[in-house]
């Protein structure tokens, strides 16, 4: 009984994570019609910015409770990057076929990979003194670690802080207006130019957030990004590119099925997640959220 | 299948020769063929002063940089020791030129032609996956380029992809001694062991780590059982699912063959877990990647595999001034401390110097590659590590096989082996023997050490 | 296009013959080693000049033709393998209906939608054949993948063994995929230029009054995908013997961004684009790897100020610059 409460949370914690991913890479597709490819990357780097100023702060001797605070900075640096990123390098494209926008941020994954390991070199930086700072728990006769519902409380909160931001302020109307018909959100007074600089740094700081929350329970290492980039796939995918609710019951169905592959079929843990996708591909080829 | 006969597990581990503790003198088990004394004459006849160069193919990018960049340090000290005396036999520079063997099997084949045919290249060596020997040694074949591969361990390149090699050697210990030595380590250690888990990333070495571990173990202790199985894909790091799964099934141990990155995650969300406090842990690689990679929350008294191969505090102290120097050298040059990578390249290139001396000894002149390789064949080599063997049927290195227990020891800022609880297994007792038939040939077992395991060991009793 | 269409087919033939030729003459001035990289190069060419009839003449990005690449040298793997079949002409004769199946099944489900549906659809499909490759190890042999011998050429007639056969069968090897080159630039120009050809530009260009006039639109992007995904995995069945194995590296995602990186690199917009393209990036890659550990900086640079600069590619770029020249030496 423990085991299967554990297992339930273990999905929970990984499709928070995954949601975030997801949501980031579904959100700039939903307005700016950008498959993102440099996503899983953005959230590398989220992982590593964390791991790194942690490690600077636990040196210079900041309280550990504190800590917690440097994971939205982390997530903010990407922020910014994506404030960067957008005017100089996708906004040329917007008036050109979506192949190119594609392409452009496939180049992007290229350089961001590289410039990671430039500025942190080869080794795993890890950033788990954040993890001890939550107690552990105690179900059944086995140990939880308490950070990982701190993981999935973020989760949950910035589903809902995204869901209201989208549908409850001005701001998500504009967004909202500009994904519907970009030409008619121009007409009507809307600037068009900003809305797409949010929408894609709000989507950098989704992922940057995913990694700052992961990277105390696990490490930064080379390579996360481009293994997370396939996963947040599978799950806009199953959920339908550009939906919220798709991106959320996504990242569920992603992490049970994982779950349950783990447990029950070790053999085929990672075709299992494909097979789903595909078949979900075949019967409602815009996911189960989406529409064309 | 002759139904195995039975002996007693006590009789049966020291018939394999098995020496806890680390004070078997290394190597001291192998009837030395022809130790090599390091040449300090000079060489004979006219030697050219073009540089000698060597391509070092190694993950420079991606997660297996843990292990490529000591592997490519080893290789650069040896090449700027060896220079400083002038260069090989006092005259020919060593040369180096890299190449990113993350780049994929397909750009790895490309890369290593163009070495040869363009770069002019004079050996090659590095590589690290298991999945890229194969596929580069027949090409170094067919180039008839001498290649020295300091690791990608699988048995599969000398089993079936190189059967006959001529110019391909490999250095590091084989794949199957792997999973073979952490199950005596597990054996002996923990004898009470009923229950076993598995946790490997889903591809060629985790697959031949979990088949040889598991037919030495029924052997060892006869009666044990699987009781979870977790094939994680390589490049894995969320292992809360996987970990869960392993306490679910309650086993007495659980064997891992997973590594450098993933490993480091991996631990650190066991720790979290409580796994350590619920079972014994064997891995085969713990203790892989660069010792610095490691924090000291790592926990004690797991068997920390590394390859089988060496760990820098083994043999440790004054027994083996060699490695003493070999570690004092490394470090006052990286300011860290070496893997087993690092050793395997540092001695790759030590070595083709001795047997570039003998040949130069015997017949005068800049030797050519059949006579350099000539003197590989069956070459016997004091290491940092310990004595090594070229074994002239298949041109793999042999050395005595040696696994440890984690213990966090003042002196270093990372966890390294309890000193009196390093286990030494002779290589000879644990691989299948010259000659003995390759997969295809009699047998279809995945490997020769496979079907020479099910053919000879016997079950142990008691 | 309009540059070529303007010339007329005579000068162009004359064009190619020449181009070939001197391919033909090129391999004993280079060298062994620029031989085999340029039959790659040959082959990456092969597999762009299939996807290109999908991105460049139907509009259609597919971001999963590795599994086409992909099923054409496995194929070949299993033929040399379990049927002890050793000949090129008998894996071309065997792979290429077992590749189109595969193409048009895949096509079939694929074609129903356009745009980055599309390419979801196709990269999904593809990282399916990925995870079968990669997992069912005792059949693929998983990561470690499958050998292939040297195969003999012309019905057995060459054939490659003994000492100093490696380079023997490099200059071979390169003549034979020529020829093979050859033959597929021909049929793929006679596609693009058939009624067929126009009616895929057609739809590519307003796909409302291709409906109207007529067109059933999914069958003509179905059977243009068939020929794509056929072509393609020609060039993976020529590519194994080259290679000497195949791992499932060549089915995974960033193998197809590999071939729509290629495309564009020549200019997907002109018929010889994807050929120029193929033989560039095999050499850039190549000499990528080859100078700079941060290789895949150097690559992702190059892509994002190819897009930038030269949204046409070489082959657009060069052929602007030469209309411009001409316009200015009437003037």
């Amino acid at each position: 009984m423990s085991i299967l409460v554990i297992q339930i949370l273990n999905s929970l914690f990984y499709a928070s994570v995954l949601f975030l991913i997801a949501a980031g890479l579904s959100l700039i597709f939903g307005v700016m019609r950008i498959v993102n490819m440099a996503h899983g990357t953005l959230y590398a780097v989220g992982a590593y910015v964390t791991a790194w100023l942690m490690g600077k702060a636990i040196a210079l001797g900041v309280p550990l409770g504190w800590l917690f605070l440097l994971l939205p900075v982390g997530a903010g640096v990407v922020a910014l990057a994506g404030f960067v990123i957008e005017p100089l390098l996708l906004r040329p494209f917007y008036r050109r076929a979506e192949e190119y926008q594609l392409l452009v941020t496939f180049g992007l994954l290229l350089i961001l990979e590289d410039v990671i390991r430039f500025l942190w070199g080869g080794m795993p930086i890890t950033a788990d003194t954040l993890q001890d700072v939550v107690p552990i728990m105690h179900i059944g006769g086995l140990v939880y670690p308490g950070y990982n519902l701190v993981v999935i409380g973020i989760g949950a909160l910035a589903a809902i802080g995204l869901w209201a931001g989208i549908y409850r302020t001005k701001f998500g109307v504009m967004l909202r207006a500009t994904s519907q018909d970009r030409r008619m959100a121009s007409a009507l007074g809307i600037n068009v130019g900003l809305v797409y600089m949010s929408a894609f740094a709000i989507g950098c700081f989704m992922a940057g957030l995913g990694g700052a929350i992961i990277v105390p329970s696990q490490a930064a290492v080379l390579g996360m990004g481009v293994d997370a980039l396939i996963l947040a796939f599978v799950v806009v995918v199953i959920g339908g590119l550009g939906s919220l609710q798709g991106a959320l019951v996504g990242a569920l169905i992603v992490s049970f099925v994982r779950t349950a592959g783990i447990q029950f079929f070790p053999e085929i843990e990672l075709a299992v997640l494909y097979l789903i996708a595909a078949i979900v591909l075949l019967i409602k080829p815009t996911g189960l959220f989406g529409n064309a | 299948m002759d139904k195995p006969n039975t002996v007693d597990r006590r009789k049966f581990l020291s018939a394999l020769g098995v020496t806890v503790g680390g004070v078997g003198v290394a190597g001291a088990s192998l009837i030395a063929p022809q130790v090599v004394k390091a040449a300090t004459e000079p060489a004979k006849g006219k030697i050219p002063d073009t540089p000698y160069k060597t391509g070092h193919m190694t993950f420079l990018t991606g997660p297996a940089a843990v292990l490529g960049d000591p592997s490519l340090k080893g290789h650069i000290m040896a090449a700027e020791e060896i220079n400083a005396q002038g260069g090989l036999l006092g005259k020919r520079k060593i040369e180096t030129i890299t190449a990113d063997e993350a780049a994929g099997t397909d750009a790895n084949v490309k890369e290593l032609r163009r070495m040869k045919l363009e770069g002019k290249i004079d050996l090659f060596t590095g590589v690290i996956s298991s999945g890229n020997t194969p596929a580069l040694g027949p090409v170094a074949e067919e180039l008839s380029l001498l290649t020295m591969f300091v690791d990608g361990c699988t048995d599969f390149l000398f089993d079936v992809a190189v059967p006959n090699p001529k110019y391909t050697f490999r250095l590091t210990n084989i794949q199957s001694a792997d999973g073979i030595t952490a199950a005596i380590g597990a054996a002996q250690a923990w004898p009470q062991t009923r229950k076993i888990a598995h946790l490997h990333p889903d591809y060629s070495y985790g697959r031949n780590a979990s088949e040889h571990f598991t037919l030495a173990i029924e052997r060892l202790l006869p009666g044990t059982q699987v009781v979870s199985e977790s094939w994680p894909k390589l490049g894995t790091t969320d292992f809360t699912s996987h970990i869960t799964k392993i306490l679910s099934s309650e086993p007495d141990l659980l064997f891992t063959s997973v590594w450098g990155g993933d490993y480091v995650a991996w631990y650190k969300q066991a720790l979290r877990y409580g796994l350590f406090d619920k079972m014994k842990v064997a891995t085969t690689l713990a203790f892989g990647v660069a010792p610095h990679a490691l924090g000291k929350d790592h926990p004690e008294g797991v068997l920390a595999g590394v390859h089988s191969n060496y760990h820098f505090t083994y043999p440790g102290g004054d027994r083996w001034p060699i490695n003493k120097s070999f570690v004092q050298r490394y470090f006052k040059r990286w300011n860290e401390y070496p893997n087993f990578q690092s050793e395997g390249s540092y001695v790759t290139l030590h070595m083709l110097k001795a047997a570039i001396e003998r040949a130069n000894k015997l017949m005068g002149g800049w030797p050519d590659d059949e006579m350099i390789i000539g003197q590989l064949e069956g070459m016997g080599f004091d290491t940092p590590s310990g004595y090594l063997y070229i074994r002239p049927d298949n041109h793999q290195g042999y050395k005595d096989a040696v696994t440890g227990f984690s213990k966090n020891n003042p002196e270093y800022p990372f966890p390294t082996w309890d000193q009196n609880r390093i286990i030494t297994i002779p290589i000879r007792n644990i691989t299948a023997p010259a000659n003995w038939p390759k997969p295809g040939k009699g047998h279809n077992e995945s490997t020769a050490a496979a079907n020479w395991i099910k053919t000879t060991w016997p079950k142990s009793v008691g | 296009m309009r540059w070529l269409r303007e010339r007329s087919k005579v000068q162009l033939a004359a064009v190619a013959a020449a181009v070939l030729l001197l391919l033909a003459l090129l391999p004993p001035f280079i060298g062994v080693y620029q031989t085999q990289l340029l039959t790659y190069g040959l082959i990456a060419a092969i597999a762009a000049l299939g996807f290109n009839l999908l991105l460049g003449y139907t509009g259609l990005l597919s971001f999963g033709h590795s599994a086409f690449f992909g099923i054409g040298a496995y194929t070949v793997a299993f033929l040399a393998r379990d049927a002890g079949i050793h000949s090129m002409e008998l894996y071309i004769l065997l792979g290429l209906p077992i590749s189109a199946l595969l193409s048009a099944l895949f096509g079939y489900i694929s074609v129903r939608h356009t745009r980055i549906f599309f390419g979801i659809l196709t990269l999904a499909l593809s990282q399916v054949l990925y995870s079968l490759a990669y997992k069912l190890f005792w059949v693929t042999g998983g990561s470690d993948g499958l050998r292939v011998p040297r195969p003999t050429l012309l019905a057995g007639l060459v054939s490659f063994s003994g000492p100093g056969s490696f380079l023997r069968f490099v200059n071979s090897y390169y003549y034979y995929v020529l020829a093979v080159f050859a033959v597929c630039v021909v049929v793929m120009w006679v596609i693009v230029h058939s009624p067929f050809g126009k009616a895929l530009q057609a739809i590519r260009d307003n796909e409302v009054r291709a409906a109207f006039l007529g067109l059933r639109i999914s069958r003509f992007r179905w059977v243009a995908f068939l020929i794509s995904g056929t072509f393609t995995s020609l060039a993976g069945i020529l590519w194994v013997p080259l290679n000497g194995l195949t791992t499932p590296e060549i089915l995974y995602w960033p193998f197809s961004g590999e071939i729509v990186f290629t495309a564009l690199l020549g200019g997907f917009r002109n018929f010889s684009g994807p050929i120029v393209g193929g033989i560039v990036f095999t050499y850039l890659k190549t000499y990528a790897v080859a100078t700079t550990e941060y290789w895949q900086l150097l690559l992702g640079v190059v892509l994002v100020m190819l897009i930038l600069v030269l949204p046409t590619g070489i082959v657009g770029a060069v052929s602007r610059l030469a209309d411009r020249l001409k316009a200015k030496g009437k003037s």
